[in-house]
């Protein structure tokens, strides 16, 4: 059987820049993986080819075993967030899901039900232009669930939500795998996925610097002393 | 391909940039009625040109569902929704052609809306100031017909030029600039060259009383050539380019 998501090689260049040099790795089934890595190391470049929104130098990316665009019916295999910020701020949070839904050819019952999931039906009428960085967070949530999907691709979903909706995110990203969901979690701030991952895989300057689960990392040093000691410049 | 451009109107249905732009040609359309019913004496008002000139009013429509085609798209790259509409339908030209069939749409609609308008207007002016209508037959098509096609293509041009652009002040400035600046200019100073350009040869279409504009049918070919480029360097594009 496929991995639920794999990179093989995937290689991206800007110009002379490159972002992301032949990094391979796959996700585990029922895991809660960290895409960990510090600012700038590749991460939404590399979750950005891995969904089909950019195409890789060299390499492949997988998801199921095809590439994103291949996938019949995407929403209902990967849910996915990149940036909350990704909405019109002149729309309600209602019509974002709205817009979605109806392009994915979901019924509109599916719109209140994920609405409800994430605790923001009090708010979905008004325009997004007034919600808060977390509302924001929760309503990208609530858009990569409509499909009601078995993988979840998250960036940075931490960004911007209290400690109280860190707890909630944690618990339902658990929750997401204990019933057989399988979770992908970038984040720059060790942390906060500290209590929410099995498993992690660790970026620097585009590449590869350590696949393991946590445990193994965390073995002999704490998570963050192994982390900054993995991405530590050299000779720093 | 249907639920794309389900979704695809119901963006347009959902945020306030169409509705608003609806409403300014609308406007603009009135105006230009009075301006050309109002300010000829009664004298000028009987001749067949100045008529088509308030009747023809209607052709504001042009520029405004192309803007409306171009904000379609370029507010999708601006707030970055673009990127959740690809999550949903990866193949790329499936949306941008369920964006093209919205902007041919509200193309049509625009139209509607600011032909009648143009006609109640002139009609209006014309019964008010006691002067007959002196079109004849053959003007009746380019200013209503005419027009919606013009309207419809506008629309095409701007998903298309939005798709090219994708930088939402960029594109709006190249067409104010090319509407207002260029396309003026240029039809100025060497009319046998500008009346070939897009925006020109949609004043063919639409039926202005210009003798150096192209006639109807010469207008809609090049406008639908103009329309046509556009659209193969969107697809283009909209094929190769990250987002």
């Amino acid at each position: 059987m496929a991995a639920v998501l794999s990179a093989n090689g995937l290689t991206k260049r800007f110009g002379d820049f490159t972002a992301v040099r032949d990094l391979t790795f796959a996700l585990e089934p029922g895991c809660v993986t960290g895409f960990l890595g510090p600012n700038g190391a590749g991460k939404t470049t590399t979750l950005r080819m891995l969904l089909g929104l950019a195409e890789p130098n060299a390499g492949d990316a997988r998801v199921f075993g095809r590439r994103y665009a291949d996938l019949e019916r995407p929403v209902t295999r990967v849910g996915a967030v990149l940036e909350a910020a990704d909405l019109h701020p002149g729309r309600t949070g209602r019509d974002h899901l709205r817009v979605l839904a109806r392009a994915a050819g979901l019924p509109p019952e599916r719109v209140r039900e994920v609405l409800a999931l994430v605790e923001l039906t009090g708010a979905a009428d008004r325009r997004a232009e007034g919600y808060s960085l977390g509302m924001r967070q929760r309503l990208a949530l609530a858009a990569a669930l409509l499909g009601d999907p078995e993988l979840l691709v998250l960036d940075e979903p931490g960004n911007g939500l209290d400690p109280e909706g860190v707890r909630w995110l944690r618990a339902f990203l658990r929750d997401f795998a204990a019933t057989g969901g399988t979770v992908l979690i970038s984040s720059h701030h060790l942390a906060e996925v500290a209590q929410t991952v099995d498993r992690v895989v660790v970026i620097d300057h585009g590449r590869l610097v350590a696949e393991s689960s946590l445990r193994e990392l965390t073995e002999s040093a704490s998570l963050e002393d192994a982390f900054l000691e993995l991405t530590a410049e050299p000779g720093a | 391909m249907t639920r794309q451009l389900s979704s695809e109107l119901l963006k347009l249905r959902t945020t306030r940039a169409v509705a608003g732009l609806l409403l300014a040609a609308a406007a603009l359309t009135l105006l230009g009625a009075c301006v050309e019913g109002l300010s000829p004496g009664s004298a000028e008002l009987v001749t067949r040109d100045i008529q088509r000139s308030m009747f023809s009013a209607g052709v504001t429509a042009v520029l405004f569902s192309t803007l409306a085609g171009l904000l379609a798209v370029t507010s999708e790259f601006r707030y970055g929704t673009i990127r959740p509409t690809l999550l949903v339908q990866p193949r790329r030209r499936v949306v941008l052609a369920a964006k093209l069939a919205a902007g041919a749409l509200v193309g049509v609609l625009f139209a509607v809306v600011c032909v009648a308008v143009a006609f109640v207007a002139g009609r209006t002016i014309l019964a008010v100031r006691g002067v007959d209508v002196a079109l004849e037959g053959g003007d009746l098509l380019p200013l209503t017909l005419g027009t919606v096609l013009g309207s419809l293509l506008g629309g095409l041009i701007g998903v298309a030029v939005g798709a090219l652009i994708r930088n939402q002040v960029g594109a709006i400035v190249a067409v104010a600039a090319y509407a207002f600046a260029v396309d003026a200019v240029l039809f100025a100073a060497a009319p046998a060259v500008g009346r070939y350009l897009p925006g020109k040869a949609g004043d063919g279409l639409a039926g202005l009383p210009d003798a150096d504009l192209l006639a109807p049918g010469a207008g809609a070919a090049v406008m639908a050539a103009w329309t046509l480029a556009f659209v193969v360097a969107a697809v283009w594009r909209n094929d190769h380019t990250d987002v």
